[in-house]
């Protein structure tokens, strides 16, 4: 009984004290308030929470970011990295934050519509009047796709910095063996993809977990491609009907891809399998865009002299995706300084040299026409070059086929495509699903 | 002492079947571990072409960049902070409870007890939002006690079914005899009930320690600072929707489950009599 009151004893006195040291330290950062940030002094603290980090591309690009900006707000406004690692998980906490009203001053869209919940909530700070105000800035909005990711009802809320220009990867060597170059028409592309297929050669890389990515790159050109209706459909903003011929079709195509063209872990498989089965040279193309070239060089994941062996084209009919990423948003804060240094924040990291500074470190492609390709970006990334150069002569654009979905139809989208893939659906009943839940999910 | 026997050739057969089946669940049980800690050395490309292979060349690479992409060593830490505290706190005071639940009469006794394993079904995403609202409200947002108190609640339930259940095999009369000897009831808790319930003791410990090292969802959302962060979160650290390490992330896991297996095969022996204690009692 003894033992039993000492170990009780030691427990509690273990509970206290680990309760004073382990508690006690941490509230120095988080708890000044409730949206994350804090005042110091004249100094006003802009709690930023990002999942570029870790592995994330774009992790040293922020990082950079944030220190010149720092430097230059020295005493007035300071950055602090909130790391949310994976993209999922920063999308999940900002939905949370979202519904209890509490965002950080600053929030990085991205592809996941969250400039339309934070909306939704009456959240954000319209920019309007301060966009327009500085005529360099104002400039960057003369453009549909700008307009459509960053404006609602005619007025300013966000501020892109990353474009998203995406054609696809080829094999060379593995083209050269089959004699073939990358097609300029739909036709030619399959018939590439027949001539590959007779070599012994896989000519795709698919996926269908995590939003089909790669899948759904290929089969949103076809979309594009297809005539007035299907390019109206690719840059429409929430479509509820995908029941329409050009999408219809599209999904019937990637249904025969999946069964025909692909490797076998292309269903369940995601972007990490098709990555890899383009890496190793078991698959002749992928869809993806310019922040993929450092991986061909990364020779962790590729054979040495793996860059040197790939091409870059555009899609046959002359498409490229070609939109920007939904921006950075200022959200409504009870501290009208707050809000200001988050203004200053938006605008220092999607401005022009915040995009060449991208550009120049990672490849990313500006989200502004504007904003000059430099010869140190084509120096360090010559693939980006070429394909900078090919996308130029592209003239038909648009968004991503899942960039306008309604929020939570990707998911709905990743998790049917199986379906397709082995048969269980038709095109037009995997068609129907998709418009069923865009119909009762629609966005106003 | 022992009489020998010799053994018929069906029980040699069933011995040699008991002895496969074993060999075949240590398989099950080493194989994820053994694969974890040996794609810890491989390339990328080599864990996506071919898992099951042997690595090319033993490297340490992906240890080093693990631990420069992530802060893993100060997130093991502090996950083993909250989560021993977390066990602790949850113990003793659903100890307390689940004595109560078991032994005493009151009213509403059993429609208190159902709502409180009520909670067991609510799903984490319902959750979310209330807990982040509560504890940003109470000033709590990236603390260890705020983990430390969330983790304790989410355990509750099955803590408490556990322990009433322990408290509920122990005999009445131990109890009786020790009011006859003069003993009050918190001494009676405490003196005779808790020693009887050891066994449950251990294993609603366990399955709390458990829960809490391995819980995502709150961390993720509670915390900002990495003072204050659990070792699940450093995993999402190597994936991103472009871009991956998985030698970095094997390298993580391995850093962050070695200690773990560590500690339990030096300890196995106490772990497994305190689970068993209790069923001999009383």
């Amino acid at each position: 009984m003894k033992m039993m009151k000492r170990w009780l004893s030691c427990a509690l006195a273990l509970v206290m004290l680990l309760g004073l040291v382990g508690c006690g330290g941490g509230t120095d950062e988080g708890a000044a308030s409730d949206s994350g940030s804090e005042s110091t002094g004249d100094e006003i603290v802009i709690n930023y929470p990002t999942f570029q980090v870790g592995t994330n591309t774009a992790a040293p690009v922020v990082a950079e970011l944030v220190n010149r900006f720092n430097e230059e707000y020295a005493g007035q406004y300071r950055i602090e990295i909130e790391e949310v690692p994976g993209d999922a998980n920063y999308a999940e906490r900002i939905q949370v934050q979202i519904s209890s009203g509490q965002l950080p001053p600053v929030v990085y869209g991205g592809g996941y519509a969250l400039l339309d919940l934070a909306l939704e909530a009456d959240l954000v700070v319209d920019l309007t009047d301060v966009v327009n105000a500085d005529p360099e800035w104002a400039a960057m909005y003369d453009n549909d796709a700008w307009q459509a990711a960053n404006c609602r009802d005619g007025k300013i809320y966000a501020s892109s910095s990353e474009g998203q220009l995406i054609g696809y990867f080829y094999n060379k060597e593995l083209f050269d063996q089959v004699g073939i170059q990358p097609a300029t028409t739909w036709e030619e592309f399959f018939d590439n993809c027949d001539k590959l297929l007779a070599a012994g050669i896989t000519p795709l890389a698919m996926d269908t977990a995590d939003g089909a990515w790669v899948s759904m790159l290929l089969m949103g050109a076809m979309v594009a491609t297809s005539g007035d209706e299907g390019l109206e459909f690719m840059n429409t903003k929430y479509p509820t009907d995908y029941n329409i011929e050009p999408v219809v079709n599209a999904v019937a195509e990637m249904q025969k891809w999946y069964q025909n063209y692909t490797t076998l872990d292309a269903v369940g498989g995601a972007y990490e399998n098709a990555a890899n089965n383009f890496f190793s040279g078991n698959v002749a193309m992928i869809c993806n865009g310019p922040w993929m070239i450092g991986d061909f060089s990364d020779t962790s994941k590729t054979p040495e002299g793996f860059d040197q062996n790939v091409g870059v084209a555009t899609y046959p009919g002359g498409f490229v995706y070609d939109a920007p990423i939904e921006g950075m948003f200022v959200t409504k804060q009870d501290d009208p300084a707050l809000e200001e240094a988050a203004i200053a924040m938006v605008k220092f990291f999607t401005s022009p040299e915040a995009q060449t500074l991208a550009l120049e470190m990672q490849g990313m492609v500006p989200a502004a026409a504007s904003v000059e390709i430099t010869d140190t970006a084509t120096t360090n990334f010559p693939l980006l070059g070429e394909f900078l150069n090919m996308a130029s002569e592209c003239t038909v654009r648009s968004n991503t086929f899942t960039g306008n979905m309604v929020p939570g139809l990707q998911d709905l989208f990743s998790a049917e495509l199986p379906n397709l893939a082995n048969g269980t659906y038709t095109p037009e009943q995997f068609c129907q699903i998709l418009t069923d839940f865009a119909t009762e999910n629609a966005v106003a | 002492m022992l009489t020998h026997y010799k053994r018929t050739p069906t029980q040699k057969v069933a011995r040699g079947f008991s002895y496969l089946f074993m060999a075949l669940c240590v398989c099950v049980a080493l194989f994820p571990i053994i694969w974890v800690v040996l794609s810890s050395f491989k390339t990328n490309s080599e864990i996506f072409s071919n898992g099951l292979s042997l690595p090319s060349h033993f490297s340490f690479d992906g240890y080093v960049q693990a631990l420069e992409i992530a802060p893993i060593l100060k997130f093991f830490a502090n996950s083993l902070i909250i989560a021993t505290i977390t066990t602790i706190l949850n113990v003793f005071c659903l100890a307390m409870a689940g004595y109560v639940f078991a032994k005493k009469r009151f009213r509403f006794k059993n429609t208190i007890y159902a709502i409180l394993s009520l909670s067991m079904v609510i799903p984490t995403t319902a959750l979310m939002s209330p807990v982040y609202n509560i504890i940003t409200k109470l000033g709590l947002y990236d603390t260890k006690f705020a983990l430390i108190l969330v983790y304790t609640a989410l355990n509750m339930p099955i803590s408490l079914m556990v322990l009433r259940s322990a408290f509920a095999s122990i005999p009445t009369e131990l109890e009786e005899a020790a009011y006859i000897d003069g003993a009050g009831f918190f001494r009676t808790f405490i003196q005779v009930m808790m020693p009887c319930a050891k066994g449950g003791l251990a294993s609603a410990a366990v399955l709390t320690f458990l829960e809490s090292w391995n819980e995502f969802t709150f961390a993720l959302l509670l915390t900002s600072s990495t003072d204050n962060r659990t070792l699940p979160l450093s995993l999402s650290y190597f994936t991103s929707q472009f871009s991956f390490n998985y030698t970095a992330m094997f390298a993580a896991i391995t850093i962050a489950v070695l200690p773990s297996i560590i500690v339990f095969a030096i300890f196995q022996e106490q772990v497994n009599a305190s689970l068993t204690a209790g069923s001999v009692k009383g």
